[in-house]
Formats: C-alpha cells, structure tokens, sequence
C-alpha cells in the first residue's frame, strides 16, 4: 500500500511537471464541443437536478445561460433542492421511471446507483478521448476513483474536498499562541492546546477550542475513516464486503476522538445543524474546525473575514500523512433517450470546463490537473495546504449501505461521547449491525 | 304527532316507490361517494400496495423480489427497530395523555364566565397556528445551551439543560413540544363537544343540588364521550406519524435518542433503499393505531345509543 | 348565580392561570419574532435579551428578496385554500353519510376511512406517486390538491361532533317536509359551526405545512411550496439567524390570520336553540 502511494506520488510530480512545461490549453479541457463527434441538431431538453448551496447554484445557472447560447437547440430544465431532500426526491423519481438527464450526488451514493443500473458510462466521443484511462489522465491520480466502476469512468466530481484543520487567529492570539507556530501537528499537540483555548464561565462554555462534527452521522464517519488510517487501519475493505470497526486501529481512533473531545470541546453545547455545520467556527465560538475549502467563502464572509489559518489534518504520524477527500459529482442518467444523453454528458462537460471559475465561485476544488496552477488557485487562501491533503487522501467509503454504515459509526460516537459508553463496547455493536447490513 | 302528519308521511313514502328509509340511504351513499373514490384512490389503494411491498425486497430502483414474510422476521429481531418502536411509544403514551387531561381541564377552564375571553383564548390557542418546519426551527433555537427555555429554567435555580445535546433529555424536549402543540387543539374541540351540552342539564342538577364534581361526572363525562373519542384517537394517531420535528431537531439523535417510527421508515426507504423494510415497519405502526382506535371505539359505543 | 366566595376564587386561580398559559402559548411565537429583529451578534447574547436592541430592520426584506418567496406564498395558499374547502365539504358530507343515516356497510366504510390515516405517508408516497403519475399530475395544482382534497381526519371529526347533534331537529324538518339536501345545509351544517372552523384550521395547518408530497411531486420552481422554499433557505450557506427568523414568521402569517378570522366561530358559543320541548 505504501508503495503505490510513493508511486503515485511519482507520477503526480511527473504529471505536474510535465502540465507546468506544456501550453495552457492542453492542461484544461477544450471549452468547444469537440468536432469528433455529431453533436444532436434537433430541440432537446433535458433535465439537470443539483442540491443547494448559494454559489454553487448561481454558478450552474450562469452556465446553464451560456450553455443555451450556446447550443440554442437544447432546453435545459434545473431543479434544486435541499441535499437532505435530494436523495429522496431523487429515489422517487428514480423508482417512478422518472428522474433528471444528469443527477448531482455525493460519490459515495453512486455504488448504489450504479449497482441498480441506472447510470451512463461517460461517453468519449464528447470528451475527446479515445479510452477511459485517457480521461482518467485528466485528473489528479486517483481523482476518478469514485466514480470508477469497472474500469468505466460513471460520474465526474465537481468537488473533491479535502477535510484540513482551519483556525481563528483572533481567538489563538487572544491565548497568546501564534498560528504560524503553535498550529498542531499531531492530535497530541491539539489537545495541549485544549486548556488553554477553552474557556468556561461557570457551568457553561464560553469558547471551545476544537469539536468533533455531531449534526450528521457521515460527518462523523469522514473523520473517523482518516484517523482510523492513521492508526493503520481501515473501516472497510476496498471491495466494500467487509468492515473492521471494532478492529484495534478504529477502537484507538474512537478512544482518541473522545479525548481530544474531553480536552477541548462541550458537544453538548453547540449552533451547528446539518444545514449550517461550520457555524460554531464561523461565530468564533471554536478555536479550530475540521472542514474542506468550500467553507473558505462562507469564512471570508463572517466577522473572520480573512484572519485565519488553514493547516493539515491533525496526524498521528506526521511522517505518515492519512487524509480524507470527499466529493460530490455528477451522473448520467441511461433510462434516457439516446441523444438526450450525449447532450447531457456535453453539458456535465461544459460545466466542468473551468476548474478555475469553480474554484473562484464556489469554492470547489475539482481534483483534475492543473489547478494549482491557475491564478485563481493561487489566490485561493491556503491553497496548497488544501490540495496537499487531497494528495495523502483516500476516498470516503464506497459501498451500497454506505449510510446504514455511518449511521452505525455516528451511533458508536455519540453513545461513546453523549453517554460515557465503552468505545470498545460501542465499536462492537457497531460491526455487529453493519455485518448484518453486508451480509444480505 | 297528529294525525294528518302521519297522512301526510305515508303519501310521502310513496313517492318515488321507495319507502323513506330506502330513500335516505340513497341519499347518504350519494353524498359520502365522492369522499369514498378519493380516499379509496388516492389512499387505500396505496396503502395496500405497501402492505403488498412488505412481502418483498425493494430497493426503490430494480424490481422487487418476493421474500414472504422474511422482513417482519427480521424486523423483530433487529435492536434498531425495537429501539425506534420503544421511543415511538414513550412518545406518545406521555404526548397524548398529558394532552387529553389539560386540554380538557383548559376546555372547562374556558367555559366559564371569564373576562377577556376572546385574548385568552387566542394566546392559548396561538401553538396551534406555527407551521411544523417554522415550530422545529423555533424551538431548536429556544432549547439552546444559553436560550429561552435553559434561561427560565435558571429563574428556578435549575442548571442549564443540554436538551438536543443529550439521549437523555432529547426525547423530552420533543415530548414537550408535541404537548404544546396539542393542547390548544384539543381544548378547542373539546370546548365545541362541551357547549354543545345544553345548559338546562346543568341547571336541572343544580336545583337537585349536585356538586360541581358530581355534575362534571355524570353530565358532561358521558356526553362528551363522542369528542373524547374523538380526540383521544386522533391524538394517537397524529403522535404515531410524527416526524418533522425530530427530522428537523436532532435528525433521530443522539444514539437513536429521538429516532421516532415514521423517522426510521422515512430513513430506512429512502437513505437505506430498503422500502420493502421501511413498509413492514408501517404495517407494525399500522396495526399498533388499528388496534388501539377498534378498542378506543368498541370502549366508547357501548354508551351510545 | 355566583355567589361572593366562588367568585374570589375564581379572581385568585383562574386568572393567573390564564394568564401563564397565554404566555406559555405565545412564548415561542415572541421569541421567533424578536429574535427576527435582533442583530446577529446579539442573537446569542448572555443574558438572553429580551428585547432586541439595537432593531434590525433589514432581515425580512434581505431574506424575502433572496429566493422567490411571494410566488411560494401564492401557490401555498391557493393550494392550502383549496385543501381546505375540500374537506369541510366532502369531510362533513361524509361525516353526516356516517353518523346520521343507517345503512349497509355503514361500519365497514367508517374503518375503512379510518385505515387510511394510520399509515405514514413516507410508505404510501411510491404507490401514490404512481397513481398521480398515471392521471399525468406531477408538476401541476391537480397533482398537489386532489390526492389531499378529503381526509380520513376531517371525516372522523364531522362524524364524531354530529353524532353530538340531536336527532330530533333533522326528523322535524323532514316531517316538514324538507329535502335531504336542504337539511343538510340549512339545519346541520350551521349547527356544525365550531367544529367546522376547527377542522378548518387544522386542515389548513396540515395543508400548509405540506412537506413531503410537494418535494417529490414538484419539479419545477414555480409551483415551489414555501415550506419547500424555508427549507432551500435554511440549506443556502450565509443564511443568518435573524433571516430565519423572519422567513419563519412570515411562514406563520397566513395561519394567524386565518385564526383571527374564524376566531369568531369556535370561540362564540353555539346555542341549540332549535330545540324546544
């Protein structure tokens, strides 16, 4: 395992010196239907479905506008709705035979989509490229993982996030610590700052100086996967047939989870809910915060404005980096007519033609070469800390039951956490639910 | 009645060569067909297609597999669904019976010869005015560490209550709103069954010198056995179904803590796909409500006529 | 009739009481509303403040502005509305068919539209959706209005609060000769007065509050319901709490009003002064 990591590693800088050495235009794709194949003449409409989030909604609106100058003989109809509502609105529509020409996901959803049939390869001839793998060189080495089934490439993310360690600089300096040199490394490290960034006031906390994610049970799991690897272990084998949560290394990430969380963090006390779960950070009520750089507009746009930091993911071992990236992306969908899903696979094209604007607008990283190198990246706060821990990442779980498996963890962490249960305990209910789950 | 009015009933009956009581019949199917085609299309027939569902495997996207009665063997089995059947109980044995006995002791309470009457009323019944999603949204505020209700709690020199915070106290901080929400709601109907009962009645006992309590037994107990069943019925069936307010507060947490019935089925159809689960699930609800409301109802007709 | 005592009484208890469940009712309704006043910064200020100070003037503009909240407004109510006058016709139709005539599968018929209320409509919602699909209604008022026109709710009420209503009065009028329909209208429904407004601002509540139905039924923008839109609200980043706040109470306006109206109907008594013996 580690070795095809220093190989990847390898042919990362291999691909980025060779990017940095070529013309612009060969780094991004082309921005121009690719006359290698017959793009449909007749009225087409088709339907695009995404979750909200502000910029990210006006971005495809925006796109949606330009596509249509575009390609005057294409309608395409957008549907938005919250992520929470997403799913099932998608589910019931998918189970009526109806449904979106092009669906927005979180990648991990799409093993089950795919599993059920209903997805699209990417189709080549739109994108240009004579094989998958050629397509697959477009990303950053293991960009594509996600959406990969088979050896076909299913789904392209528009996002691939990192999770990194972002900090209040007002809140450190008021504690006479300095980002730049008191910032933690290790868990360890995190946790002496505990006493000295959590402030209470009585029975009630004024300040914390770091909380572990408990609005949604895959939050949870998403830091509990990388902190598992860190200990070197994993929550599920790669085929997705088997689950170690009650093995040794996720029982010492549990244990530690719960005491950086006695050291530095009150759970019981918190703003944060599904719909906004960096508010704690963004309020200045937590010292540190676990997110991905999309929430980077949302803390330049609080009274934070730019006074913070943005580090790694707290290590185990430092010298053995483990960290999570996550995505969303999107998919095509194959009960369609034809033509209908060439145009779609076009548009999915279209949109992700400018990795740069995505990462201007929304704050999204998409994982494919080359942005680091645009100007907008290179103004992008603490870029590079954001795409160094795509590079040590692996991605959230793939699996069917993926939520019945968060759910089990988040159940582990908030009895573990909330009522003072064993971990060991708690891990053990928790392998015990989810082999049942993987067994059927 | 005279004479001439039973001539004239007979003549009456002889119209349309139906006797009256057939013609009433006709009258009575006519007017509820309308109602009957719509809860029969739009809600029999699915409800018995999701019974149908529970007897397969669904995953919401490929077809069904049939697997008799595999879903409620395992159901029984699983701890979750236990769990969730556990907290949907606790639920609403203490949502309902705290609703039925203050908004029929509120209902009494208003009946009376008050001042300002009109204000009362409205305040009291302002609950029952806020939407589900604005209600879960308000609350999550006010049950906050430092919020309202934490703060009146202080008053009392009681410590702050983490409430959505906690698996202890999370399913009470529901419990509480489903007891605010309610409350109003039955008083009014209650309020309605209660002056429905002539005032003569009472009149009557208290020439004959009956106390309050006496008159409050054996006149309006009795009488408003109808709207008691009503609103104890549906009181239990509103409680069983709900599922906004902890979607939207705790999201069934923390550790299952709030994780109601319809909550559960909601997450294992559509974040699961598992519908064929989630439709066993409701059939347990199913029967559970069916149950109580036969029993509930073979309780209150024994004293109507 | 009082006499001295009973009315002191009543002045010591039962006004203070009314008084603490008057502010137990409208706690949370006061607090949705000052906190939609109240600036960020002192929205979790300690101690709690009561009042807001400084007033925020702008969160209901700025939140109203921010997704196409009037058109929600309009679908929700048209739709609400219609619901509504629905089922107080079709329910108190029905509910008279039930309590007041005797016939065949009378009972039958009752259960069955009790059934129908018992199961959630997460399990229904496939099947239903279907159905709806097959009439060609997803995406249009029908599709929203039609599965929800009558409720098993509303039937049950109507039932229960006739069966209150004493038979005397509708077999007079039929010796008088009078029409099925005429009676119906004339006698019972204007006896019916309060449970018809409870019913009404039940249904009302439920129609407004209708979540689930429209978010699979409806794909298109226009035909948004606003608790559909509170939601896409509440999941948009740079949502502040004073705008949620205010987004909430006008989500609860229309349910206000609706109640100052009927207010009349249910708080003023009936009198059965029909009955003469």
């Amino acid at each position: 395992m580690r070795f095809i990591k220093r190989l990847l590693a390898v042919v990362l800088l291999v691909g980025v010196a060779w990017i940095c050495t070529s013309t612009v235009d060969a780094a991004t794709a082309p921005k121009q239907t690719n006359p290698g194949f017959a793009f449909p003449t007749e009225n087409i409409t088709i339907e695009v479905w995404w979750h909200e989030y502000g910029p990210f909604t006006a971005y495809v609106k925006e796109l949606i506008e330009a596509y249509k100058k575009l390609h005057p003989n294409v309608t395409v109809n957008a549907t938005i709705a919250s992520s929470t509502d997403m799913n099932q609105k998608l589910t019931v529509a998918l189970a009526s035979g109806t449904g979106p020409d092009i669906m927005d996901a979180d990648a991990s959803y799409y093993v089950a989509y795919y599993a059920k049939g209903i997805l699209e390869p990417a189709n080549l001839g739109v994108f240009g490229v004579k094989s998958y793998p050629e397509l697959d060189a477009r990303y950053v080495s293991g960009g594509l993982a996600s959406g990969t089934f088979d050896g076909k490439i299913y789904t392209l993310p528009y996002q691939g996030n990192s999770m990194s360690l972002f900090i209040n600089n007002k809140l450190f300096a008021a504690a006479g610590l300095d980002p730049k040199k008191d910032a933690p490394k290790t868990w360890k490290d995190l946790m002496a700052l505990g006493p000295k960034l959590r402030k209470v006031d009585g029975k009630r906390t004024v300040q914390k100086a770091f909380e572990f994610p408990y609005h949604s049970p895959r939050w949870q799991l998403q830091d509990l996967q990388p902190m598992t690897e860190q200990f070197g272990g994993k929550i599920l084998s790669a085929d997705g047939k088997t689950a170690y949560l009650n093995s040794p290394e996720t029982l010492k990430a549990l244990t530690l989870w719960r005491d950086v969380t006695k050291a530095c963090g009150d759970p019981k006390n918190t703003k944060s809910t599904a719909s906004n779960p960096n508010q704690d950070f963004l309020d200045g009520f937590t010292a540190m915060w676990i997110t991905g750089p999309w929430a980077t507009p949302q803390v330049l746009a609080s009274p934070i404005k730019n006074d913070f930091t943005v580090v790694g993911l707290p290590q185990v071992n430092p010298a053995k980096p483990h960290t999570m990236v996550y995505g969303w992306a999107w998919g095509v969908n194959k009960n369609k007519p034809e033509k209908s899903k060439i145009v779609a696979w076009d548009f999915v094209r279209f949109m992700l033609a400018k990795p740069d604007e995505w990462l201007a607008k929304a704050g999204f990283v998409q994982p494919v070469k080359g942005v680091s190198e645009t100007e907008v990246a290179k103004k992008f706060p603490f870029f590079n800390v954001h795409m160094k821990d795509v590079q040590t990442a692996t991605w959230y779980i793939r699996s069917e039951n993926v939520n019945e498996i968060a759910q089990a963890v988040g159940r582990a962490v908030d009895s573990v956490v909330y009522d003072d249960a064993d971990p060991k305990t708690a891990l053990d209910a928790a392998q015990a639910a989810v082999e049942k789950i993987l067994k059927k | 009645m005279s004479a001439s009015g039973s001539t004239q009933s007979r003549s009456l009956r002889k119209l349309f060569g139906l006797s009256i009581s057939e013609k009433q019949a006709l009258f009575a199917y006519a007017i509820i067909l309308p109602t009957l085609a719509i809860i029969v299309i739009f809600r029999f027939l699915p409800m018995l297609q999701a019974f149908y569902i529970s007897l397969h495997e669904y995953d919401l996207i490929r077809p069904p597999t049939f697997i008799w009665f595999r879903n409620f063997i395992d159901l029984v089995q699983d701890p979750l669904f236990l769990q969730s059947a556990r907290v949907s109980a606790i639920y609403v044995v203490f949502s309902c019976v705290p609703v039925w006995v203050l908004s029929l002791a509120l209902a009494a309470l208003f009946n009376r010869e008050i001042r300002a009457k009109n204000f009362f009323r409205s305040a009291s019944f302002m609950p029952v005015v806020m939407p589900a999603v604005v209600n879960a949204v308000v609350w999550t505020f006010m049950y906050h560490q430092d919020g309202v209700v934490n703060t009146i709690l202080a008053w009392f020199g009681i410590d702050p209550i983490p409430w959505l915070r906690s698996s202890k106290w999370a399913l009470w901080a529901v419990i509480l709103i489903g007891i605010w929400r309610a409350t109003p709601y039955y008083m009014v109907i209650f309020l309605a069954g209660l002056q429905a009962i002539p005032q003569r009645y009472y009149e009557a006992a208290q020439i004959d010198g009956a106390s309050s309590w006496n008159q409050f037994r054996h006149i309006t107990l009795p009488l408003l056995k109808p709207t008691t069943l009503l609103v104890m019925v549906m009181s239990v069936i509103v409680a069983m179904k709900v599922f906004a307010v902890p979607l939207i507060m705790t999201g069934g947490g923390p550790a299952d803590a709030t994780r109601v019935l319809p909550l559960f089925i909601y997450q294992t159809a559509f974040e699961f796909f598992k519908m064929g689960r989630a439709a066993a699930m409701s059939v347990f609800l199913f029967a559970a409500v069916m149950i109580f409301t036969i029993f509930q109802i073979r309780l209150f007709s024994r004293g109507e006529d | 009739m009082m006499r001295g005592s009973s009315r002191y009484r009543q002045m010591c208890v039962t006004y203070p009481l009314l008084v603490l469940i008057s502010l137990i009712g409208l706690l949370p309704f006061y607090w949705m509303v000052a906190c939609s006043f109240k600036t960020n910064e002192n929205m979790f200020l300690m101690p709690l403040q009561w009042f807001p100070h400084p007033i925020n003037w702008h969160a209901y503009g700025d939140a109203w502005k921010a997704q196409d909240f009037t058109r929600y407004f309009l679908n929700t109510t048209f739709i609400a509305v219609a619901i509504t006058f629905g089922n107080l016709l079709l329910g108190s139709l029905a509910g008279y068919s039930l309590s007041k005539f005797r016939y065949f599968g009378r009972g039958v018929l009752f259960l069955l539209i009790l059934s129908t209320m018992m199961l959630p409509l997460e399990v229904t919602m496939v099947p239903l959706f279907l159905i709806v699909k097959k009439f060609g209604w997803p995406n249009t008022y029908e599709g929203l209005i039609v599965p929800f026109v009558v409720d098993g709710f509303g039937v049950f009420l109507m039932r229960q609060y006739l069966k209150g209503i004493p038979n005397e009065l509708i077999e007079a009028a039929r010796i008088d000769g009078a029409s099925e329909l005429r009676i119906y209208w004339q006698i019972v429904m204007p006896l019916c007065k309060p449970a018809l407004a409870a019913l009404g601002v039940f249904t009302f509540r439920e129609a407004w509050d209708m979540y689930i139905w429209p978010l699979i039924i409806v794909t298109k923008d226009s035909l948004r319901t606003l608790p559909l839109g509170i939601s896409l609200f509440m999941s948009n980043f740079g949502t502040s709490w004073d705008q949620l706040m205010a987004v909430a109470a006008i989500g609860t306006l229309p349910m206000v009003l609706l109640f100052f109206f009927l207010q009349r109907s249910f708080i003023q008594g009936i009198a059965i002064s029909g009955l003469k013996e």
